[in-house]
């Protein structure tokens, strides 16, 4: 709090357990310090002082007062030291009236009158005493115990506790002749004299006794009043001296003089009055029962000291003088009040005793300690509860802590400023004046954060949803055991931590940033509410560099060999997004050594970035960077694609950080007992990829291998489906049903409309003035409640509105809020729960389309909503209750296409029970995977097909249709009429759902002599030789591969993902089987992504050659007497090339299928590049928009084959979802036909996209001709609605009425 | 005639450009206050019925997309 500068609040957290911040952070010898675990860094952090600073910074009586519930049950406390105000102070604020009798005339026990005033002065301390006086704590000063009170006198009066807070104010007696001679006066006698003012001014010489605290602080305050020399007298050594070092540093600074190894004899009295001290030499002996050196006299090495004043300080203890006014309480053997020492309980029921008194004088804070111990045990006894239950003696938990970095800069502790020796010896002002701001502010900065969380609560105070209290705040983690039967683990990577490299400068410079700390840079919830600017000094960038590849593709120490496979696309869009936010002034380069936009989609991407956008990408990989002094920018040198040097500087560097699988994870896969592999992945085969090696547990995402969300969310249903098939037979087996309360019937009812208003916190709140929206919805017609809530989406607030819904009667709701498009169906099942339709309601998007976007005009945005409501509530007003139909679900699959893809879903749909269809054009199984040989990783792919295909063909579920061809498509979702022609015979196969998995197809180009040349071959061809074995390849003297041969052109503006990967295995393969050949690839980008990145580390190890070629120059194939010539530019030589090979393999592009039947048969949309196009990239990868569908393969995307079958799995997955259900329900918000009024024109039957309206038919009885609409097609889109030339369709829940009362409630259209 | 902000009603297809404004939204982009937005499930929806009436109403401009 206080590095953040929060001053009031870090003291409101201090006095949570302190009452006296500002004494105790004078005065503390702080052992506190001694915990702190910045002594590992440099030295501790300056806790105490720290504290002082809070106390100095803001007036404590500034603070507000707690909220404090007041009891009856009186308290008396003896004493107002330290234990007595503090106890107090916490039974005042658990409501106890306290009364504290003091025997001084003043209030603070030793540290008022024991404490010097150039240490605290008392103006400190008083104005901390009225800290807790205002909460309602009396004093009644010079009352002493046994003097004028006793315990049983405080009971007769009505007090129901006491606490014995007395302290040691009585010295310990030299037992020397003539002690009591005038001038000799006692050290704690002689404090609290000058304390109180009865001792004003000293004259001539002074000896002091001792060598604790009080024999320093009596020898400085001597000094202060005046004596002319003041000297303390040791009997050992400055080593043995219980003293703080720093005060007898502090009382030999001052002047003071200490004479070690003396003690005194006798007092040297002339009439009754002290002249001197008789002393006596001493040597250090064998070591005591304390473990120091016993001191022993010196024979015959007496000698006098002349002096006025003597003043011994050899100790205090308890006046026990007190004892026969408070019977049953007994002392221990030390002359102590005895308690018990967990409780603080006294030998007499009911009285309590803590600080000096029962530890004899020790320090401040260990007597806080026992005041606030003593009234949680008091609050305990007056609350009749149980004393000792839960309590413990303190112990610092020296656990779990933070870990920090080795890195952290080393910084000295601040020293506080001191006024001068001059004044110091003149009187008592205070000495140490405080940490200054600045100073106070970088110590609390050095904090570590041990324990993460500081318990400061401002959490609890800045959630107004109240979902954050100081209840749940202090929830701690609970084991809870679950019987499952399969366990799938989700648990992710991290982004890489750059701090270890130090050439990047991450740590040191705010401006070099992380690209995940660049995404909150952009968010609009970031730290700078999405305004793009620099951290150092919030000016708006105008250069920004992403460096890619760190920690990634690197083998160095502490970096991961792979490839992260995310970065060169989220940098991209970065780039792009920093270019929109900074409108268009941003110049943003990227830093790569291969940009890898592999996915879907994701080369068009790059495409836009570096030709519409102009976002600059350089190949250079970047090693360091150098901040240029005080301006904040950063240096990069490269050399640029010309081979000329460069030195740039820019405003930003935004570190592309790899994924990487925490060590906390890997170490709890080892008790999962799942293997890992040499990057703590969990290791998969090629075939199994969401399959562990531990039965039953599976795995999805970035624990499996670096990647992307629409990759992760295929693994993720991929591993549900994996987990379905083993739990088939279980399956709503542990369901519960939920109890639907039945629908109150409201038709012909008058409405009677509810209005919630959503604050959302801040977020409509802080714009919207929603009081002025509900004040101005009351006045609505038809509505009979308007209330706001915080947070209506809270499930709280969920039952609230149930309740209100029913308690008012309430038949139509409008919610004033978010968007419907996320919110509506929670509010629509709020009203079910309470009895109504949940077509009744209707919500008002107030945030989304108005207080987010109308920030700077308050006004307007709430008179916008005002609108807004009033809109909705016109339309809710002429809402009727909808039907929504259930139709059955067909309980078994079509899936189209027998490649792996196609055959992994056949084999996945018929383990879960369901009956599968499996049509294939061709007139055998295996589709493209025919052809290959092994995956990357080495495994046999001809081995696995076999395997499958056997397992598919003798599946009982399925059924396999060979030579097939659809040729009609009729029904929809649950219910779909597939007419296929198989081997010259049609049959209709009926199913609930479909799977598209029609796979895609090699390019067979026409370049470079292929088709021209047998020499020339294609990537597929090659693997077949391989599969053929063919011996002809051991003879190949040069191998040549190109890439990208069809792929990343403009024709054709995609990856193909898996050639890169291809070649490389082949390559590899190549110089297995004849290791003399030289083996060429000659690429663009090399994308071997992910774990891949190892197949290349290690084709390059075997001595394959990889050329970048330029792509925008001429490459070509020839042939010249007989050999064939390959030439191309060479873009890191600059130079043209020319290679002889007797193999020329093309890595050529996969191209989707032609035929655009299925397009056709079940609408669904293709992509530009012509692969299926799915609902959504990331949330729904593998669904069609239209409902039942499904794909996977290579019709979706090209991809290698262990994403064809995790995609194939992932399309059962969600297919399952759907058959599960067994039945499904359709919209209410369906059109209606009124055949009263139709004219049989036939337009609605020919516009439907969904072919759901009809003639009813002639044969009808009634309305022949017309026509009607099934509303299990229909999708409720208005087009029949719109184009009806006699007005015959309503589209319920949108009709013709409800727009127009919209329109015309508008105030005079805004 | 500086200050002068016509006033529009806007008619949003639920799937596409009601999507566009609530994501508008969630960046924050700031745009004039003087625009109403009505709902409906496709532009397919739209009848020339409502635009005369959003004119009858006083409305500056219709907009409508999808």
């Amino acid at each position: 709090m206080i590095a953040q500068e929060k001053y009031q609040e870090a003291l409101e957290i201090i006095t949570r357990t302190l009452p006296l911040p500002g004494v105790i952070g004078r005065i503390c010898p702080h052992p506190c310090e001694e915990a702190c675990r910045r002594k590992e860094v440099d030295e501790p952090i300056s806790i105490c002082s720290l504290k002082r600073f809070a106390a100095d910074k803001f007036n404590i009586n500034e603070l507000p007062l707690p909220d404090i519930t007041p009891r009856d049950e009186k308290v008396a406390i003896i004493g107002a030291g330290p234990a007595g105000l503090t106890a107090a102070y916490f039974l005042a604020k658990d409501g106890f009236p306290v009364t504290i009798f003091e025997a001084l005339p003043v209030a603070g026990g030793m540290l008022r009158v024991g404490i010097p005033d150039y240490r605290l002065p008392p103006d400190v301390l008083e104005k901390e005493i009225k800290w807790v006086t205002r909460l309602g704590v009396e004093i009644k000063f010079n009352t002493a115990l046994g003097r004028d009170i006793t315990i049983d006198g405080l009971m007769d009066d009505g007090y129901k506790s006491v606490y014995l807070a007395i302290g040691c104010h009585a010295d310990m007696k030299l037992n020397i002749p003539n002690e009591d001679a005038k001038g000799v006066i006692p050290g704690v006698k002689f404090l609290r004299d000058s304390a109180l003012y009865d001792i004003k001014k000293l004259e001539g010489s002074v000896v002091i006794i001792g060598g604790g605290d009080v024999a320093i602080d009596a020898a400085r305050s001597a000094l202060r009043l005046g004596a002319d020399k003041v000297s303390i007298l040791y009997r050992r050594t400055q080593a043995e001296m219980p003293a703080r070092n720093e005060e007898i540093e502090d009382a030999l600074e001052e002047g003071v003089d200490i004479q070690f190894l003396m003690a005194p004899v006798e007092v040297v009295e002339n009439e009754g009055r002290a002249v001197g001290l008789k002393c006596i030499k001493m040597e250090l002996g064998d070591p005591d029962a304390s473990g120091r050196r016993r001191p022993v006299p010196v024979k015959g090495s007496e000698f006098v000291v002349d002096t006025d004043i003597i003043i011994p300080a050899i100790g205090q203890r308890t006046d026990t003088s007190f004892l026969e006014s408070a019977t049953g309480v007994e002392l221990d053997r030390w002359h102590n009040i005895q308690v018990d020492p967990l409780t603080f309980e006294t030998t007499k029921k009911g009285i309590f005793a803590g600080g000096d008194a029962q530890t004899g004088p020790s320090i401040a804070i260990k007597a806080v300690a026992a005041g606030r111990e003593a009234a949680v045990s008091i609050s305990r006894y007056l609350n009749a509860e149980d004393l000792k239950e839960g309590r413990e003696p303190l112990q610092l938990p020296q656990e779990n802590f933070n870990p920090f970095s080795k890195d952290i800069e080393k910084v000295k502790r601040s020293r506080m400023p001191r006024i001068s020796m001059e004044k110091r010896k003149k009187g008592f002002t205070e000495v140490e004046r405080g940490l200054r701001e600045n100073q106070a502010v970088i110590e609390a900065e050095k904090c570590l954060n041990c324990m993460v969380c500081c318990e400061c609560f401002e959490c609890v105070k800045v959630c107004k949803a109240e979902a954050l209290t100081l209840k749940t705040h202090s929830q701690k983690d609970e084991t809870v055991e679950v019987n499952v039967g399969s366990i799938i683990l989700a648990s992710g990577a991290k982004p890489y931590d750059p701090s270890k490299h130090d050439t990047f400068n991450y740590a040191k410079h705010p401006n070099v940033v992380t690209s995940m700390e660049f995404e909150r840079i952009l968010s609009a919830s970031g730290p700078y509410g999405g305004h793009l600017v620099r951290p150092s000094d919030k000016k708006e960038p105008k250069k920004i560099a992403w460096l890619q590849c760190i920690g990634s593709r690197d083998v160095h120490l502490g970096a991961n060999g792979y490839c992260s496979g995310v970065c060169c696309t989220y940098a991209i869009k970065e780039a792009m997004l920093a270019k929109e936010h900074s409108h268009g002034n941003l110049d943003a380069a990227i830093f790569y050594i291969d940009i890898r936009t592999y996915g879907k989609d994701f080369e068009r991407y790059y495409i836009r970035a570096k030709d519409d956008l102009g976002v600059r990408f350089i190949k250079s990989r970047i090693t360091n960077i150098v901040p240029v002094k005080e301006t904040g920018m950063q240096l990069i040198r490269y050399v640029d694609e010309t081979g000329k040097s460069v030195e740039e500087e820019f405003d930003m560097v935004v570190l592309s950080v790899g994924l990487t699988v925490s060590m906390e994870i890997a170490e709890k896969a080892g008790k999962w007992g799942i293997d890992l592999d040499h990057y703590n992945f969990a290791r998969t085969s090629s075939f199994e990829p969401v399959k562990t090696s531990r039965p039953g547990i599976f795995v999805c995402g970035a624990f499996q291998a670096p990647k992307d969300i629409p990759s992760s969310v295929i693994d993720s249903s991929a591993a549900a489906s994996a987990a379905g098939s083993i739990l088939a037979g279980s399956r709503w087996s542990l369901t519960k049903t939920r109890d639907i309360p039945e629908e109150i019937d409201v038709r012909g009812e008058p409405p009677r409309i509810g209005v919630f208003v959503c604050r959302c916190g801040t977020n409509i709140a802080g714009i919207v003035n929603i009081d002025d929206v509900v004040e101005y919805s009351k006045n609505q017609p038809g509505v009979v409640h308007v209330e706001d809530n915080m947070f209506s989406c809270s499930q709280d607030t969920q039952d609230k509105i149930t309740e209100v819904i029913k308690e008012h009667r309430l038949n139509r709701v409008v919610v004033a809020a978010c968007t419907p498009k996320t919110h509506e169906p929670l509010f629509q099942e709020t009203l079910i729960n309470a009895g109504v339709n949940k077509y009744l309601f209707e919500m008002a998007n107030i945030r989304n389309q108005c207080s987010w976007v109308h920030q700077d005009n308050p006004g307007k945005a709430t008179e916008k909503s005002k609108d807004i409501v009033k809109m909705a509530i016109a339309k809710a007003r002429l809402f009727e209750p909808l039907s929504e139909s259930t139709m059955e679900i067909n309980q078994s699959a079509l899936v189209i296409g027998g490649g792996v893809a196609g055959m992994a879903a056949a084999q996945n749909m018929a383990e879960q029970g369901y009956k599968t269809f499996l049509i294939e054009k061709k007139d055998f199984l295996g589709g493209q995977a025919r052809h290959l040989h092994e995956t990357w990783r080495g495994e046999d792919i001809q081995k696995y097909l076999n395997m499958l295909i056997d397992a598919v063909r003798t599946d009982q579920n399925i059924k396999v249709f060979l030579n097939s061809q659809i040729t009609q498509v009729d029904g929809f979702v649950g219910n779909f009429k597939t007419t296929i022609k198989s081997n010259e015979e049609s049959r209709v196969l009926e199913h609930g759902v479909t799977i598209i998995a029609s796979g895609a197809s090699e390019l067979k180009p026409d370049l470079y002599l292929y088709g021209q040349d047998s020499r020339v071959v294609t990537g597929l061809e090659l693997q077949q030789r391989f599969v053929d074995n063919d011996q002809a390849l051991a003879r190949l003297k040069t191998a040549v591969f190109i890439q990208c041969v069809g792929s990343r052109i403009k024709e054709r503006p995609y990856c193909s993902k898996v050639c890169c990967t291809q070649s490389i295995k082949s390559a590899v393969k190549l110089k297995e089987i004849n290791p003399g050949m030289n083996v060429f690839i000659l690429y663009r980008d090399l994308r071997p992504y992910g774990l891949r990145e190892d197949l290349y580390r290690e084709a390059r190890s075997k001595g394959i050659v990889f050329i970048r070629y330029d792509s925008n120059k001429d490459l070509t194939a020839d042939v010249e007497h007989d050999d064939l010539k390959v030439t191309f530019a060479d873009r890191v030589l600059r130079r043209t090339m020319e290679i002889r090979p007797d193999l020329l393999i093309l890595a050529s592009a996969i191209v989707p299928e032609t035929d655009d039947s299925l397009t056709r048969f079940y609408k669904i949309p293709r992509n530009a590049d012509g692969f299926f196009e799915e609902a959504h990239v990331k949330l729904r990868p593998v669904d069609f928009a239209t409902d039942g569908i499904f794909v996977c393969g290579l019709a979706h995307a090209p991809k290698p084959i262990d994403e064809s079958i995790v995609q194939g799995k992932a399309a059962v997955s969600r297919a399952v979802t759907l058959l599960a259900g067994k039945t499904c329900q359709a919209s209410g918000n369906v059109a209606k036909t009124n055949p009263l009024i139709c004219s049989s024109c036939g337009v609605c039957v020919s516009v439907c996209p969904y072919s759901a309206p009809s003639f009813i038919p002639e044969d009808d009885r009634f309305f022949p001709g017309r026509a009607q609409i099934n509303p299990v097609l229909c999708k409720g889109c208005g087009l029949c609605v719109a184009s009806c030339r006699s007005g015959a369709i309503n589209l319920k829940g949108f009709d013709n009425d409800q727009i127009f009362a919209q329109i015309f409630s508008l105030n005079e259209a805004g | 005639m500086s200050d002068w902000e016509p006033k529009i009603v806007s008619f949003l297809c639920n799937w596409c450009s009601y999507g566009a404004a609530d994501l508008a939204g969630v960046s924050r982009m700031e745009y004039p206050p003087n625009i109403r937005v009505i709902r409906i499930p496709c532009t397919g929806r739209m009848s020339p019925k409502f635009i005369l009436a959003v004119f009858m109403q006083g409305a500056d401009g219709v907009w409508v997309s999808g």
